[in-house]
């Protein structure tokens, strides 16, 4: 394989077989319609958080580790601004504009202030999630209204509400930005060769700085569905979504330098990844090991990008 | 604008980084086709030079005129939108977009569906053919990724995005540099022909051999200043060489003026 893009598509399409082949050996109930649905349901969250982060790392504006924290704080905060007496009809509204101001705070810190992103949204992570567990003292907000319960945990056609009206248009739209218009063409561009992009007068900076925004406005999103789902903010919600969208990005083909890669296949890979721990779940084996396969696959991941690479260099 | 007056009037041009002087009070005409070729040795400010003309860099004095007008550029959009097009010693391509996208990076040709910009492929597509042809550009496929092209095919694509955008003045930075010899002989009969279409043409170049064989004037610098100026007709290698290493005997008197 040449293209390093098909080569990590295909690793994909390997250990989307692999993980099945495992399951169904083990436990061939595993493989049934409502195991699907759920494996959507709890996907949403991490595809809207993963797609925020493919964007920013295909850019080459580097990662977004404050994600999970995002998720927490935007959730908690929204929960107590109603519980302060906000119209809970506002809960939407409130969510995505928390949401998009956190990521602005990362753009801020990245793009104006100059700071690595590694360690900007490094210090945004635990500062975000940090606050979320000290508002509430790790307790859940409750006052979620009834209304918006159906729309997190129902289904339509047989998929969950929320991945229907949230996941499916988000990638539809990214994927005809990236393919269809310039800025698409300019995101590919800077992420591949900053200098250059510069140089042919991309707004390199103001684009990842709002691509900054874009991924707190879907963690809004996804706190959102939290709420729907769990009927509460929980301060925890987000934890682990930077290691598990981290991974989902790079299994689903996007160059961890930027520049090359889709949302296609990060979708894929996000289910891949739920998938299976759906699956560990299902054979009753504990989170920290599912963490622990997800860790690995990150590593996979980035081998697959480099290996065959130091190959080629010595032949 | 009077047909002898210079497309560019540069005077007075200063810049500096922290305590470095890069330029120090350069004048220069650039016309409209002719080849001038700026020489000088590494670190003499030819680079920098071409990137105020191009809006990458804002002189820190003096002043710049574009067709009678005077100009500051913020950027290198700016420098565009006065007919400038800089290939800049490292190759502004994108390696993972292909042939065509490079062409048209940062001025892509798009209709509006529904309020939003939509690329217009084929068309760009065609265009792209056409320039490829105009220029002679050996390039089989636009529609392959720039990584695979050859470092004369590279400049051509790089010339095409120059001639996209109707530029009246293309400033190449060492187009030559990494080429062998059938490649650069290729670039620098693209070079003739860029004067010839009546654009102005800015070539920096080590290379004495090429500046001689296709600029009309040349400037020489040294330290971030203009140190000498002549014409194809008036000056031969070795003068020009004396010129670059500081040996000229013209230079001893500006040397202890400085
Ligand atoms: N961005 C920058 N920051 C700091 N110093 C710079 C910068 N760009 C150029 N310089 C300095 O300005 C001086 C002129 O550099 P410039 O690149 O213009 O030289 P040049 O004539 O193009 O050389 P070469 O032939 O090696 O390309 C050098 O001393 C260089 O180190
Ligand atoms: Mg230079």
């Amino acid at each position: 394989m040449k293209n390093p893009h098909h080569r990590s598509l295909l690793l994909l399409a390997t250990l989307w077989l692999v993980m099945l082949l495992i399951f169904v050996l083990i436990r061939p109930a595993i493989l049934q319609l409502s195991m699907a649905e759920s494996v959507l349901h709890f996907s949403s969250m991490l595809a809207l958080v993963g797609l925020g982060q493919a964007l920013l790392i295909l850019s080459g504006a580097g990662m977004d580790i404050s994600v999970g924290g995002m998720v927490s704080l935007t959730a908690i905060l929204t929960m107590m601004a109603v519980q302060a007496g906000v119209p809970a009809a506002l809960i939407p509204l409130l969510a995505l504009v928390i949401g998009l101001c956190l990521g602005l705070v990362n753009g801020v810190l990245v793009i104006s202030c100059r700071l690595l992103s590694l360690i900007a949204t490094l210090g945004t992570m635990f500062a975000y999630g940090g606050l979320a567990l000290a508002l509430t003292g790790g307790a859940t907000v409750s006052g979620v209204p009834g209304w918006l319960l159906p729309w997190g945990r129902g289904t339509l056609l047989g998929i969950p509400a929320h991945f229907l009206t949230t996941v499916m248009p988000a990638y539809l739209i990214a994927a005809a930005v990236l393919a269809l218009t310039p800025l698409g063409r300019w995101i590919l561009a800077m992420g591949n060769n900053e200098r250059s992009a510069r140089l042919v007068g991309i707004p390199v900076g103001r684009i990842r700085f709002i691509l900054y925004g874009v991924s707190g406005l879907l963690s809004g999103l996804a706190a959102l569905i939290s709420l729907a789902w769990f009927g509460s903010g929980r301060p925890d919600i987000g934890t682990n979504m930077e290691l598990e969208s981290l991974a989902a990005v790079l299994l689903g083909g996007v160059a961890i330098a930027g520049g090359r890669g889709g949302v296609g296949g990060v979708l894929a890979a996000v289910l891949l990844v739920v998938g299976l721990q759906a699956g560990l779940q299902y054979l009753n084996i504990s989170s920290s090991w599912q963490l622990g396969v997800v860790g690995l696959l990150l590593i996979l991941a980035l081998l697959s990008d480099r290996l065959p690479w130091r190959f080629a260099k010595r032949v | 604008m009077d047909k002898a007056d210079p497309f560019i009037r540069a005077r007075g041009i200063g810049k500096h980084f922290g305590g470095v002087t890069a330029l120090a009070d350069v004048d220069m005409d650039i016309r409209e086709g002719e080849v001038l070729a700026l020489l000088g040795d590494n670190g003499a400010g030819k680079s920098t030079f071409v990137k105020v003309l191009a809006g990458a860099h804002q002189q820190n004095e003096g002043v710049l005129e574009v067709a009678g007008r005077s100009v500051v550029f913020a950027s290198p959009q700016d420098a565009a939108g006065s007919g400038i097009a800089t290939i800049f010693q490292e190759l502004a391509l994108s390696d993972n977009l292909t042939v065509t996208e490079n062409i048209f990076l940062g001025r892509e040709l798009t209709t509006k569906v529904a309020g939003f910009p939509i690329l217009r492929r084929a068309e760009m597509r065609r265009r792209a053919i056409a320039l490829l042809q105009e220029l002679e550009a050996h390039i089989p496929d636009p529609d392959r990724p720039v990584a695979g092209l050859s470092g004369g095919q590279r400049q051509a694509v790089a010339i095409c995005r120059a001639l996209n955008i109707n530029a009246r003045l293309v400033i190449m930075d060492e187009p030559t540099a990494a080429l062998a010899v059938a490649e650069t002989r290729k670039v620098l009969t693209l070079v003739r022909r860029l004067a010839e279409r009546g654009c102005a043409v800015v070539l920096i170049s080590h290379n004495i051999a090429d500046v001689m064989a296709v600029a009309d004037r040349m400037i020489v610098f040294r330290r971030g200043r203009k140190i000498a100026e002549t014409t194809r007709p008036d000056t031969h290698a070795e003068e020009l060489v004396s010129f670059i290493t500081g040996a000229h005997p013209s230079l001893r008197v500006l040397e202890q003026a400085h």
